[in-house]
């Protein structure tokens, strides 16, 4: 294998379990996200876009979804002789192995993964933000700050500062203090949870950390605040560009309901920095006679009869002659029959609203149909409510 | 692994299709709202667990080629793989294909360095999608030479004619009579220009007729053939959606048939998935005062205006006011604010200004070429 200067991370062994049904049987970093993208769609594209082109994705829950997308990594153009997207599940060496026990342990198990490719550089990466940011740019900056670990950030409104994990920071940007939640931020710098390491200190920290029985082995909680204690180079890098946590029912609803914006807060139509995703293969989506669609995004292989408001459809949903879909995320191969009606929803992959259901309401939580789930004709699901097939 | 291989000819007459096809191919020709006319063909090949496919391609290959690239999107970069086959000049070759045989005749190499034992053979201008599996059965079970496939009914492809062979077809399912390009034809089995056979006995048919001055495959080899009994020629019916894009006319009816959910559904059945070239575009975007109505729209349209009765290729612009009626719209075109179409085929990346109108006839529409500004 041949040297690469910078080797990418991707922790995707998170339940992501404040998305509730919707990662019942996936990985966070697979749910569906902007008609025909995947969370992962974003941190993926982002590294061939700057050029980092090995990439380890590192899996432990539910995998088989997401490696069955990333397959050989050819979406993304990471399906190379030297380099290329690498699933990373926990394994066992001679009598020992175990799970991945923390973010840092994950990173750790993988030593040897990356010392193969000789790196100067490791970003960390995750899986659970939708945003275009060029890493090169990140570790361009890194370099010239001779570095050890440099931390993205974003300025966020102060009053939402407390909800972050915080960077206390010199004139010259290098941090003095990481605060986790702080009650009274002195920094409205909130972690973006992306890191660029020199790979010699990453190595010999992730070390010490295994080495301490007492270690929750977590970046934010272990090593960053080892390295300040020691005197290491940590600098921020800002991002200003658009960043979305989709770490919940809600906000991934209003991620998506950012994309009908206009114009987009993510430009997703800019050809030189192009969002790369696995594609559906249908044919063209079909408007029939007498359907209305009013601000939204309609993905190829859709058939809408119905009324479509306000919402995302993602590839062969079928919306009947009828239906009034309204503020809604309806995702893959979904079924809305005739007469029946979503509001303030996300309807998951596959599931089925049988003619005349009501699902959710105008105002309050989003309800959520989960994978595969159906609902009966006429029946309603109230706002907030989350309804698995497993448990119909 | 099947023990089959494909080869596709792409260089048949295409003088109706007019401006669709001055600097294209017809294997190139956008269709159905995201595909090219050769999706079909090498999907259903992919379909029939083929690996190994040759394309001969005889004009203005290079959008063929740029569209196919390696044959990633159809599962055909393996170690057979897709094989590009252009036109080569030679002291014994023009380069010039005056016919299928011509065209068979500068390719017998890639003929004979293939190692399956059957061959399917197709031309570049019938849209189908269809596993060959059956009739490949067919073809052996009743140990066949050539089998031809074909779909019945008059004018079923709803064609210029001038090059449709029409087949007898007995009981037995033997073919006893051929008759090609005929005004009138009085037999009702079209040949669908899918043939199978060995590729041995390919090589045989093609290198004999060479040897003896013949250009044209139906005529020469098979239509003598038959009449002299000398080979055991099978008819195979394909009973799904055939159609064959020869004319501006056949191409614009083929468009606006895909808005009858009918057929739709016979050519893009859910276990038949037909593949193309990935242009990652996100999903059309209708903003608030948009108006669509029977129309097909792929990825990445933006739709402003009002949209009827139409098919909208990839990344299609239609501005606020424009109308779009009854035509057919290529990738990246934009129709500008106020403008107005109808019964209009609008090239890849030509641009209608604000305010322009565009009506034709509904027996003759308006093909706007390739990156022109009206």
């Amino acid at each position: 294998m041949r040297k690469k200067k910078c080797v990418a991370m991707l922790l995707a062994g998170g339940q992501g379990s404040r998305l509730g049904i919707l990662t019942k049987s996936v990985a966070k970093p697979a749910v569906p996200y902007g008609g025909k993208y995947r969370i992962i769609d974003f941190p993926l594209s982002n590294c061939t876009n700057s050029g980092i082109d090995v990439v380890g994705v590192l899996t432990q829950y539910r995998p088989l979804e997401l490696n069955a997308y990333i397959g050989s990594g050819s979406p993304w153009d990471l399906d190379l002789a030297n380099g290329g997207v690498f699933v990373l599940p926990p394994y066992q060496t001679g009598k020992t192995g175990e799970w991945y026990k923390g973010t840092a342990n994950a990173i750790y198990q993988n030593i040897p993964f990356i010392a193969q490719w000789d790196p100067d550089y490791v970003l960390v990466l995750s899986g659970d933000h939708i945003y275009k940011m060029d890493y090169n740019a990140m570790l361009q900056a890194h370099i010239a700050k001779d570095a050890d670990l440099t931390i993205a950030v974003r300025e966020v409104p102060w009053e939402e500062a407390p909800r972050f994990g915080i960077l206390n920071t010199d004139s010259d940007n290098r941090i003095t203090e990481f605060e986790e939640k702080p009650a009274k931020p002195k920094s409205n710098k909130a972690s973006m949870g992306v890191y660029i390491f020199s790979w010699s200190k990453m190595r010999k920290y992730l070390e010490e950390d295994e080495a301490n029985p007492k270690s929750d082995n977590d970046f934010g909680k272990n090593i960053i605040p080892m390295m300040l204690a020691e005197q290491q180079k940590l600098y921020t890098y800002t991002f200003d560009g658009y960043w979305k946590d989709v770490g919940t029912i809600e906000s991934l609803w209003e991620a998506n309901m950012d994309l009908l914006e206009m114009p987009m807060p993510i430009d997703l139509y800019d050809k030189r920095w192009r969002i790369y995703a696995r594609t559906s293969g249908m044919p063209p989506h079909y408007i029939d006679e007498g359907a209305k669609v009013v601000n939204s995004l309609i993905t190829e292989g859709c058939d809408v009869r119905g009324v479509v408001t306000h919402s995302v459809l993602f590839a062969g949903v079928l919306a009947d002659t009828g239906s009034e879909i309204t503020d809604a995320v309806i995702m893959p191969g979904a079924v809305i029959e005739r007469g029946a009606v979503v509001r303030r929803a996300i309807v998951a992959e596959n599931a089925h609203i049988c003619a005349g259901a009501i699902i959710g309401e105008e105002t309050g939580k989003i309800a959520v149909v989960g994978p595969k789930a159906t609902i009966g004709p006429g029946e309603k699901v109230a706002a907030g409510v989350q309804v698995d097939a497993d448990e119909q | 692994m099947k023990d089959v291989m494909g080869l596709i000819y792409t260089g048949e007459n295409d003088i109706h299709l007019g401006e669709l096809t001055s600097q294209r191919a017809v294997a190139a020709l956008p269709i159905a709202g995201r595909y090219r006319v050769i999706d079909f063909q090498l999907s259903s090949m992919v379909h029939s667990g083929i690996k190994n496919v040759g394309i001969i391609t005889q004009k203005n290959y290079s959008s063929l080629m740029d569209h196919i690239g390696s044959g990633r999107e159809w599962d055909l970069h393996g170690k057979q793989g897709l094989v590009i086959l252009p036109p080569f000049l030679t002291r014994e070759n023009m380069g010039v294909y005056s016919g299928l045989l011509d065209a068979l005749k500068s390719n017998t190499n890639f003929l004979r360095l293939s190692t399956q034992e059957y061959i399917v053979l197709t031309n570049s201008h019938t849209v189908y999608n269809v596993d060959f599996s059956d009739a490949l059965r067919a073809h052996i079970e009743r140990e066949a030479d050539v089998t031809m496939l074909y779909t019945r009914g008059p004018k079923a492809m709803g064609t210029e004619g001038e090059n449709d062979t029409y087949l007898s077809v007995n009981d037995a399912g033997v073919v006893t009579g051929m008759e090609i390009g005929s005004a009138v034809p009085t037999r009702d089995c079209a040949s669908l220009k899918i043939y199978i056979t060995r590729r041995e006995l390919l090589r045989q048919l093609v290198e004999q007729g060479a040897a003896n001055g013949l250009h044209d495959f139906d005529r020469d080899i098979l239509q003598r053939n038959i009449n002299e009994g000398n080979l055991k020629v099978y008819g195979y019916e394909y009973k799904g959606l055939a159609c064959q894009i020869d004319s501006i006319q056949s191409y614009f009816n083929f468009n606006m048939s895909l808005l009858r959910g009918d057929v739709r559904r016979q050519l893009f059945p859910a276990d038949l998935p037909v593949y193309t070239k990935v242009r990652d575009d996100l999903p059309a975007r209708y903003v608030a005062d948009s108006q669509c109505s029977n129309s097909l729209v792929a990825n990445g349209c933006v739709i402003e205006g009002t949209v009827i009765n139409s098919v909208l290729f990839r990344g299609v612009k239609v501005a606020k006011n424009a109308v779009v009626k009854n035509s057919i719209v290529m990738q990246d075109a934009q129709i500008q604010e106020g403008a107005e179409v109808d019964h209009c085929i609008l090239d890849k990346q030509s641009v209608i200004r604000r305010n322009g109108r565009l009506i034709a006839p509904a027996a003759y529409p308006i093909v706007i070429a390739k990156n022109v500004v009206i």
